[in-house]
């Protein structure tokens, strides 16, 4: 069987390690062992924690200092980006609590305001590009903030990528760029909302050229594995 | 492709805009001190059969500011009593103050090829004997006495390559081997642990996550590539393939099977790492680090993250490249 021929999820399943996120398990959202549990019955190699609503971060700071430890091999924190209150230099104080086996702590361009301030989270600060409804998420941002934060990684959204080049001309592109910044990848399928969703054959067959390119960093699944 | 991966660091760097600043200023100090060596130790009386031999990070070309010294001489005669050069001239050159070898007593001395060469497996392949073998032939370059050398290192070859191989298969004693000598770094590291309290643990962790693993990989890379040679030709293979550096060696490899943007990556992230090492805060704070204190050790942080990336680099380069997936799968585990 040929990769043009593999099923989304013999695409994902061809590959090593991936990982889910816990940001679509809506149903146990906060509740960290339940959302562990669940991202090991995925993968026990690689996690990516999300806490995209500030308010839920204080509770994975503790769950990851103070829980059982964790068979990840591979644990991204994907760091708040809606509901902000605190100041962002507060927000970012809170980050550099993580564990030092946390790998990567993941935020969006558009909400970085003070670049500097990021600037205590070192390498494992990771930006992520974003999708086609987000101009200050795009490459001319990231280089922006690349440059003011040298040792900032990258997270490649290979969907996000999708939605604004679906030639995935623009994947490739931000790969040649970054190349050496790469962390991991976020892997799913977009709905017409734009919602993360399970990879579709369609995607996969787009996809798989550029995921080529990146088979020695973890994917992480922004949606459940598709059915087989 | 070449078929020497002498320069492939370079020609990885050129294919991807990396510039691995702290490997390529590594390698620039090690020739330095190669030459300085060099010249101290033509002035002594040497043997024809003789070579003084440097090992670990000099075979790698990965000097750091506070590398140790790590030396053999190697003898191709017979066994006697008074060999030339004297250990201690020897001393006087290489190895000594903060430089000289470590305590286990694999370096520092006399070694006859013949015992590397022949006592392979059983009793009398002790963990020195097996230690100075692996290392002269994965990361070892001549001081002095380069044609003693080269011929040691051809007999220690020979001594794998014997009828046992087969025309286009990876020579299985010599890969055997290969895979003794990491696990058995890999488990000595426990046992070192236990013996010395702790003394060390994070460096030798460190290393163990980075330069240890590349090394093997730098080894196990060209082995399984001999699947594409005849039994006659894997000598001369082997021979052109550990003459280069070992990270030349993972880089032609990554070339060689289409992975330039993993390798890239793996070698920008052991670059850090040589770049940790020649740091000497970062260094000593490593030293000094206990495993109870792991956690809390940014530079420690840093240093595992290094060597999850290597791993995950080396790890797509052996299972999902097509060539190399399908000789680990039949020669790797069993």
């Amino acid at each position: 069987m040929t990769v043009a021929e593999a099923s989304p999820l013999d695409l994902l399943r061809g590959h090593h390690p991936v990982g889910a996120s816990t940001g679509y398990m809506e149903e146990i959202r906060g509740d960290w062992p339940r959302l562990a549990a669940g991202a090991a019955q995925v993968s026990s190699l690689v996690v990516e924690f999300s806490a995209l609503s500030e308010p839920e971060l204080e509770g994975l700071v503790s769950f990851l200092t103070r829980g059982r430890p964790l068979p990840f091999r591979y644990v991204s924190v994907h760091a708040p980006t809606k509901r902000r209150r605190v100041p962002e230099s507060s927000l970012v104080e809170a980050l550099s609590h993580l564990p030092g086996w946390v790998s990567a702590i993941v935020t969006h361009p558009d909400v970085v305001q003070e670049p500097s301030a990021y600037s205590r989270l070192g390498r494992r600060l990771v930006l992520e590009n974003l999708d086609a409804r987000a101009p200050e998420g795009q490459q001319v941002e990231l280089e922006r903030l690349f440059e003011s934060l040298p040792e900032a990684g990258f997270c490649l959204d290979i969907a996000h990528a999708w939605s604004v080049d679906p030639t995935m001309q623009l994947a490739n592109e931000l790969l040649d760029s970054y190349r050496n910044r790469l962390r991991h990848l976020h892997v799913s399928s977009l709905d017409p909302e734009h919602r993360h969703a399970p990879l579709t054959a369609e995607h996969a067959a787009a996809y798989e050229p550029v995921l080529a390119r990146c088979r020695d960093v973890p994917w992480v699944l922004e949606a459940p594995l598709p059915a087989s | 492709m070449t078929e020497s991966p002498a320069g492939a660091l370079e020609r990885l760097a050129e294919a991807t805009d990396a510039s691995f600043p702290h490997l390529f200023a590594a390698r620039e100090r090690t020739e330095d001190a190669l030459r300085d060596r060099r010249q101290k130790l033509s002035e002594l009386e040497i043997d024809q059969d003789a070579s003084v031999v440097l090992m670990g990070s000099w075979g790698r070309r990965e000097l750091t500011g506070e590398s140790d010294d790590d030396w053999l001489v190697i003898l191709n005669g017979e066994e006697r009593t008074d060999p030339r050069p004297g250990l201690d001239a020897v001393r006087g050159v290489v190895g000594d103050g903060e430089r000289k070898p470590g305590a286990e007593g694999v370096f520092g001395v006399y070694a006859y090829s013949r015992h590397l060469a022949e006592r392979i497996g059983l009793d009398q392949d002790d963990n020195k004997n097996l230690t100075r073998r692996m290392l002269l032939v994965l990361e070892s370059v001549p001081a002095v006495g380069d044609d003693a050398y080269r011929k040691a290192r051809a007999a220690v070859l020979d001594g794998y390559l014997d009828v046992s191989v087969r025309d286009f298969r990876p020579p299985r004693f010599l890969l055997n081997d290969t895979v003794r000598y990491w696990r058995t770094i890999c488990v000595d590291f426990v046992g070192k642990e236990r013996e010395r309290g702790g003394e060390g643990w994070g460096l030798r962790n460190a290393k163990l996550r980075t330069s240890r693993k590349l090394l093997f990989a730098s080894g196990l890379l060209p082995i399984l590539e001999c699947h594409k040679y005849t039994a006659a030709g894997m000598r001369t293979f082997l021979e052109a393939q550990l003459a280069a550096p070992p990270t030349d060696r993972v880089a032609d490899a990554f070339l060689r099977h289409g992975a330039i943007d993993a390798g890239a990556r793996a070698l920008e992230a052991y670059d850090r790492f040589i770049g940790l090492l020649h740091h000497p805060p970062s260094r000593r704070s490593l030293k000094e680090l206990s495993r109870e204190e792991a956690d809390e050790s940014t530079v420690f942080a840093e240093a595992r993250r290094i060597g999850g990336e290597l791993e995950g680099s080396l790890l797509s380069l052996l299972f999902e490249t097509d060539e190399l997936r399908a000789l680990v799968r039949e020669f790797g585990i069993f």
